[in-house]
């Protein structure tokens, strides 16, 4: 019954721990708290019933209070010492914007802490994955110049990440859940300054300012929801909520936008990529940022008409072109940035829809996008550290040399755009939600279309990269491989046990016909196989027509060149939706 | 048991669309042309040749490009989910172009880029295409649209837009710039040979059984209206094949894309008043 | 069984490559192709890709510059395989016999089936010549044929004959015998 509160505490405690010892016991420890954290929510989920209702004991309401004026004034501090400021501006009123919130004070309590079953996806996702990247990490911060201390630090820094994590999901307290975002914002702030270089500061701090956007949408949200419906906790407001009167939530969805790096709010996200690769993982993609499309599932009984065809479309316009921007990008884990922006985007219009099957898809596509992007980050990192590799233009060929590499990028791209995996599955359900509003409003159509071109986009970037490292030399020998340590690819190959467990998972649910999915897929792989062992013993291997010329190609990488004005137009377009959000619902 | 004997045969069904083809191709150039049964020959000339491959990747992805198009045939027939049939489609075409991309050969990449360029110009349009069949029909099962009187008209201005991507799939003019036999050899198609050349072939053949049986979705349960447009489309489009020349492939996606998309849209709105 | 044999005969594709000729033949290849003589009744295509050509048509006299390409292209053609030599020049090097920048016809490098004389050679001729080539063609094995010049036998590793490295250079082959 007790386990939210257990995997909240708990790596709060784990943190303290690793924060002493050598290499070898830290890494003990974390790996044994890795497994217990992902015991519990395994036990939470099968244990728990529908939903879960904890008060926090009044008192206990000051020591937040405390928390979070700290963090302020510290964000402010370091606007001030950085000279950044946009940063302290954004502290300040922050500041201003939170002592009114103390100030006022509603009266319609309801209990702190709501676990229910989207909680409890979403404590599987992070306890698993970000767990499964912590052991990852055990291993790549050894590969950097930095001291012991500041090597367990980084790892404490990540139990401490999770145990904000735990909470977020769990909270039904907007003014708790401001200080978590804000954590959040301050982890994100911390981990991305990590290597302390100064393109790294600045994109912390670029990073931090854009976040407090999101605070300061939260503050304002929580006075209007406090003046109008008199209360600070989730449940009430959606239960009360008035059409007419929908400002709180399109507050708490521009927070959600900010938190998912929507456009144009994407230049954080983006600039969060010269953080150490696990960071990236666990932040900047698998966990942190889900908070976004977690915030909008949470919202969307409350969000009608006006509020939820902009939500939509505004999702489903950023999905169209983040993908779009990330085919002129020629950096890894950029690209791989981009697409998570625009896969944020998409949850978030699914969310938005709020019909059970959106939903559905909604939750299939968060978690699946979480185990994906894990491993693809997680090969980044390798090719990072043992390939020395950062930019696609420079992976070409690695099949001759890491066959392993390349078989977890592959099967990370696969999973996020082909059947039999949920991603495609998602996608595949958000047609088909989308298509059934259609009849309802028309404007949908934008939405199918945005879609339609998005996933092709997507398509195409994924098999721009992979297609780049396919290109064999048939003389290679086995000699040429590559050793990969085990901390690197054990992380890999659990994730791609998550990743089949998915697909089983998936077909249990029925999402799609189980023929459908099975069928295809034996066919696709035995066939091949089959003929290729029968005949290509006795096939002559020859050269590729050169029109007669024996010269070698060199290959290089193709890019599609978007103009800036366009780039430019995207942001406006994402600016002025923003406001229109806002605007929108104060003028009806 | 009827549709899967029709599965079966597919392949050879598209083989004599294909031969057919060739054949009123030849027909409107004032030339004899060559026999029917054509596409069979260089079949059985082709299991005849001496295999040589490049590498072993590269042909086995040729064979699940082909495999995966005739589970999309299969699927289609036996009347399953469209938009799963037109994801599958796409699968098919990543193998290919994966398969262009395996080979260190200048025109096997130029052909596969371009192989992914058209996807951008067709798939958007093919989506739009399901969607529309949903709104008419409530789902997206083929078998219940096949169920369902004659959609075309209602489909209009998305049967225009889908008789370009026919042009586009079936690599004829002034859309076939993906293969561009002159320019580029065929492409992706290019470093196969004998056998595995011939799963390339035969997978030329499923696409067209693919189109055309696209195409007579939009005849509904009306056998003879579905026949008709079968006949009139396949007309048509050796008509324009042949009195047309080659565009470029950036001009391809820019006309596809635009009067696709608009004709879709427009399609979808007017669905969603009626 | 098929006797898959017969199918040669009918679907002959030919690759078409001009080792220095005058373009006068080529002109009639092609004329050969168009819809007054239509070759492709027969079920001739012209593919443009050794490796998926039965027919290998040469014209001219073979240059100094093109004997390297005329090797690689025919290495790269699948067995069964048939050379037809179009024209007087690619027969015996025509009114280029004997100049020092000709090799004097293709048959001192590949093995050549048919030879079609004229200059330059008619359609009518190219045809009956392709018909005698198909015949040819028929009766031919799967075994590997080899060019008689700038190649090195076939190396084979593991069981799997490799024909990448067979086509040679000008001069490389000398190197091999020193």
């Amino acid at each position: 019954m007790l386990t939210p509160i257990v995997l909240i505490a708990s790596p709060l405690f784990f943190a303290l721990l690793v924060r002493v010892g050598g290499v070898m016991v830290r890494n003990v420890v974390a790996i044994l708290s890795v497994f217990i954290l992902m015991g519990l929510s395994v036990v939470n989920f099968f244990s728990l019933p529908n939903t879960l209702e904890i008060s926090i004991p009044h008192q206990s309401h000051y020591i937040f209070l405390f928390i979070d004026s700290v963090l302020l004034l510290y964000f402010l501090w370091q606007g001030f010492i950085k000279k950044h400021k946009l940063v302290m501006l954004f502290a300040l009123v922050q500041i201003i914007l939170y002592s009114i919130v103390i100030y006022l004070s509603p009266t319609l309590i309801s209990n702190d802490i709501l676990v229910d079953k989207i909680s409890s996806v979403m404590y599987l996702i992070i306890n698993i994955v970000g767990g499964v990247i912590i052991i990852y990490a055990l291993g790549y911060i050894e590969e950097e110049n930095f001291s012991r201390c500041k090597k367990n630090k980084f790892i404490a820094m990540l139990f401490f990440f999770l145990s904000i994590m735990n909470f977020i999901v769990s909270t039904n307290n907007i003014e708790i859940f401001f200080l978590l975002f804000e954590l959040t914002t301050l982890c994100s702030y911390l981990l991305i300054a990590y290597r302390e270089d100064e393109v790294s500061v600045q994109n912390s701090l670029k990073a931090l300012w854009m976040n407090q956007i999101g605070g300061v949408a939260i503050l304002l949200a929580l006075i209007v929801s406090i003046v109008q419906y008199d209360t600070l906790y989730f449940d009430i407001l959606i239960s009360n909520i008035d059409e007419s009167y929908l400002l709180p939530i399109s507050l708490l969805a521009i927070a959600a936008f900010v938190k998912g790096a929507s456009i144009p709010f994407d230049k954080w996200l983006l600039g969060a990529m010269v953080a150490p690769t696990p960071v990236s993982a666990i932040l900047h993609s698998a966990t942190m940022v889900k908070i976004a499309p977690y915030l909008m599932l949470k919202l969307a009984p409350a969000m009608s008409g006006f509020v939820s065809v902009t939500i939509t479309l505004i999702g489903t316009f950023v999905f169209f072109s983040a993908s779009l921007l990330a085919l002129s990008k020629d950096y890894f884990k950029e690209i791989l940035g981009l697409s998570t922006i625009a896969l944020l985007g998409l949850m978030m219009a699914l969310a938005t829809i709020g019909s059970e099957e959106a939903t559905k898809a909604c939750l299939v596509l968060i978690v699946f996008h979480a185990i994906s992007k894990a491993l693809l980050f997680l090969q980044a990192g390798i090719l990072e550290k043992v390939n020395h590799l950062k930019y696609i233009d420079d992976i070409n060929g690695l099949i001759n040399h890491s066959p392993l590499v390349v078989f977890f990028i592959v099967i990370g791209f696969a999973s996020l755009s082909l059947p039999p995996f949920g991603a495609f599955i998602a996608k595949f359900m958000a047609i088909e939600s989308i298509a059934n509003e259609i009849t309802a409003n028309p404007i949908y159509v934008l939405a199918l279309i945005f879609i339609a071109l998005g996933s092709v986009f997507l398509t195409l970037l994924y098999f721009k990269v992979v297609t780049k490292l396919f290109a064999k030399d048939v003389n290679s020998s086995k000699e040429e491989h590559q050793e990969i340590p085990k901390l690197y690819t054990i992380p890999s190959f659990l994730l791609l046990i998550f990743l089949v467990i998915g697909i089983y998972i998936s077909l249990e649910m029925e999402l799609l016909s189980n023929s459908e999915i099975i069928v295809p897929f034996v066919l696709i792989a035995v066939v091949p196989l089959l003929f290729a062992t029968l005949v290509f013993k006795k096939a002559h291997r020859v050269k590729e027509y050169h029109c007669g010329e024996k010269d070698e190609l060199q290959l290089s990488m193709y890019y599609f060149d978007i103009p800036e004005v366009y780039e430019k137009a995207i942001g406006g377009v994402g600016v002025v939706a923003m406001v229109l959000l806002v605007v929108g619902v104060i003028v009806k | 048991m009827l549709e899967a004997v029709v599965v079966i045969i597919a392949p050879i069904i598209g083989g004599l669309i294909y031969g057919f083809e060739r054949v009123v191709c030849a027909r409107m150039q004032n030339r004899q042309g060559p026999p029917l049964l054509q596409p069979f020959y260089d079949m059985g000339k082709l299991i005849d040749k001496q295999a040589l491959i490049i590498n072993p990747y590269h042909s086995i992805l040729g064979i699940m490009h082909f495999v995966t198009l005739w589970v999309v045939v299969a699927f289609i027939i036996l009347g399953q989910n469209l938009l799963y049939v037109i994801f599958l489609h796409l699968l098919s075409s990543i193998f290919l172009i994966l398969a262009g991309f395996s080979v260190k050969s200048i025109f096997s990449h130029i052909g596969a880029n371009r192989e992914l360029m058209s996807v951008i110009a067709y798939e958007p349009i093919l989506i739009m295409l399901a969607v529309g069949f949903y709104l008419i029909n409530g789902s997206f099962d083929i078998s219940v649209i096949r169920d369902n009187p004659p959609q075309i008209l209602q489909l209009f201005f998305l049967f225009l837009a889908f008789l370009m991507v026919i042009q586009i799939k079936l690599k004829k003019s002034p859309f076939d710039a993906t293969e561009a036999h002159q320019e580029i050899v065929g492409g992706v198609e290019i470093e196969f040979s004998g056998v595995f050349f011939e799963f390339l072939y035969m997978a030329k053949w499923l696409e067209y059984v693919f189109v055309y049986l696209l195409l007579s979705l939009f005849a509904g349960d009306n056998l003879a209206l579905g026949f008709g447009l079968f006949i009139g489309v396949f007309f048509l489009v050796n008509l324009v094949d042949n009195a047309t020349a080659r565009i470029k492939i950036n001009h391809l996606i820019k006309i596809v894309l635009m009067i696709g998309l608009t004709f879709g849209m427009l399609n979808l709105v007017g669905l969603s008043y009626v | 069984m098929f006797n898959l044999k017969k199918y040669r005969k009918r679907s002959p594709w030919i690759l078409h490559y001009n080792a220095g000729s005058c373009n006068g033949c080529d002109i009639e290849i092609l004329a050969s192709l168009s819809p007054k003589y239509d070759l492709e009744r027969f079920g001739i295509i012209n593919t443009g890709n050794p490796k998926q050509s039965d027919i290998f048509l040469v014209t001219g006299p073979v240059t100094y510059r093109s004997r390297e390409r005329l090797i690689e292209l025919y290495i790269q053609m699948p067995e069964p395989k048939v050379v037809v030599a179009v024209g007087s020049c690619s027969c015996t090097g025509g009114v280029f016999r004997g100049m020092y920048n000709v090799e004097d016809g293709v048959d001192r490098y590949i093995p050549v089936d048919v030879y079609i004389s004229g200059c330059a050679t008619s359609p009518e001729l190219i045809i009956d010549g392709l018909v005698k080539g198909l015949e040819i063609l028929e009766k031919k094995t799967k075994s590997m044929e080899k060019p008689s010049k700038l190649f090195k036998d076939t190396t084979s590793r593991e069981g799997i004959v490799s024909r990448r490295e067979s086509a040679l250079r000008v001069g490389e082959e000398r190197d091999e015998e020193n």
